[in-house]
């Protein structure tokens, strides 16, 4: 299999996904090699058990080859179809489970983290990720600390405000409001930067 | 709740829908409200392109092999066993081809491409499998055109006696009937409001009596397939 490609080059995944939904084996494969690490990491985060985020990849990888068909590269990168199929199938099984997971701090990478925290320190650009999201960590970085918490928390953990509020010790007033004020921050920004 | 022109709130109940912040009854009325609005679902997919790259902020982690390999024995991907998906998967190609042979090659270009154009779209896929976690039936919803497709890939045999009978299941435990399916096959079935989102927890398919279940309150019949919806937007 080739690993000479980036995992988040999008072209490179979008052809992989169109030739997967000719049902191209080897194509689905290199896909499978190049963006798995990425979305069982974020099946990892939301679920925090690996015999269950391996369940949720396992299953995503099944939505995704019969859905490759329906994929449409003009309105949506291929990393985000992809991670949405994930998030989704991650909060289905936590909602029919019921299954308490622990919330542990960060939900970030610890790199990522620092690159919003302090983007001189670690140029986002040098982050692995697609260009969509490094332009949605530049905006990100722009917020203060715990306006990104409560959005990445609301995000990763499929929080409703009291939860988030409970999590953090904060007056839900105040949730409600950072998450509204971080949420349209980030889309003027996002427009500015001429994404979506 | 007056959503038309309301653009600051369209906004953000779709970038709250997005995040998860709107939840229980607000959420289920928001997919309803989507169900009839498309600049509402385009504002909604624009929030989820914008925060789904969040997504990309976690750590990698690689997973065990054994991921791989089951997802190769569900989608039958071994070279050896490929032939008979390959052909399944491939029956709307094979119509296409089979309805154009008579007619001319610039007649076949002119029918591809136009199949291409007319690509549905797809907002939700569910894979409905057996007890052996082997796909049987995919049903994607077109909520654009309010379609259902379903896709028979590897159905048991029937007798002419029997169906299969489609079903969307609520959290709730209550079934309600979206169609009979014809074993092998590909069809179109309308999409009712009720069977996709929040509240729909799985989909089924029964085997039924000729005609489908006589309890129009759910199955008769066994249970031979199931799985959930994923949203794809």
């Amino acid at each position: 299999m080739s690993t000479a490609t980036t995992p988040s080059d999008p072209a490179q995944l979008r052809a992989w996904l169109h030739a997967a939904a000719r049902h191209d084996g080897a194509a689905f494969r290199s896909l499978y090699d190049a963006s798995s690490p990425k979305l069982y990491g974020l099946a990892l985060r939301i679920l925090g058990r690996p015999e269950l985020a391996e369940e949720v990849l396992q299953d995503s990888f099944v939505a995704i080859w019969h859905g490759a068909g329906s994929y449409e590269s003009g309105l949506s990168a291929p990393m985000t179809w992809m991670t949405t199929i994930v998030r989704n199938k991650a909060f289905d099984l936590l909602r029919r489970t019921r299954l308490d997971v622990e919330i542990d701090g960060e939900p970030f990478d610890a790199t990522v983290l620092e690159a919003l925290r302090d983007p001189q320190a670690t140029p986002i650009e040098s982050l692995q990720m697609s260009s969509d999201a490094k332009a949605l960590a530049s905006c990100m970085s722009v917020l203060e600390e715990k306006h990104r918490e409560v959005i990445g928390m609301a995000f990763f953990h499929d929080l409703s405000h009291t939860d988030v509020a409970r999590q953090l010790v904060l007056p839900i007033g105040t949730v409600k409001t950072w998450i509204r004020r971080s949420l349209a921050r980030l889309q003027d920004c996002l427009k500015g930067r001429g994404v979506a | 709740m007056k959503l038309r022109g309301n653009e600051t709130l369209r906004e953000r109940l779709a970038s709250a829908y997005v995040l998860g912040t709107l939840r229980g009854g607000a959420r289920r009325r928001f997919e309803g409200l989507m169900h009839d609005d498309a600049a509402l679902r385009r504002t909604t997919h624009e929030w989820n392109e914008r925060l789904g790259a969040m997504a990309e902020f976690v750590s990698a982690r690689q997973p065990g092999a054994h991921v791989w390999r089951a997802i190769e024995r569900r989608l039958d991907l071994r070279p050896a066993a490929r032939w008979a998906a390959w052909r399944s998967g491939s029956l709307a190609f094979w119509r296409t081809l089979a309805v154009a042979s008579s007619a001319v090659a610039a007649l076949l270009l002119l029918n591809v491409t136009a199949f291409q154009d007319q690509a549905p779209v797809v907002n939700d896929v569910a894979t409905l499998a057996n007890e052996q976690a082997q796909a049987a039936v995919v049903v994607t919803a077109d909520r654009e055109r309010k379609l259902l497709r379903v896709r028979v890939l590897a159905a048991a045999p029937l007798t002419p006696q029997q169906v299969l009978q489609l079903w969307a299941v609520s959290r709730g435990g209550q079934p309600r009937s979206l169609g009979l399916l014809a074993s092998g096959s590909e069809l179109t079935l309308p999409l009712p409001a009720g069977a996709i989102g929040d509240d729909v927890a799985m989909l089924a398919v029964s085997l039924e009596p000729a005609g489908g279940s006589p309890d129009p309150k759910g199955p008769s019949g066994p249970i031979l397939y199931k799985g959930s919806w994923v949203n794809v937007l």
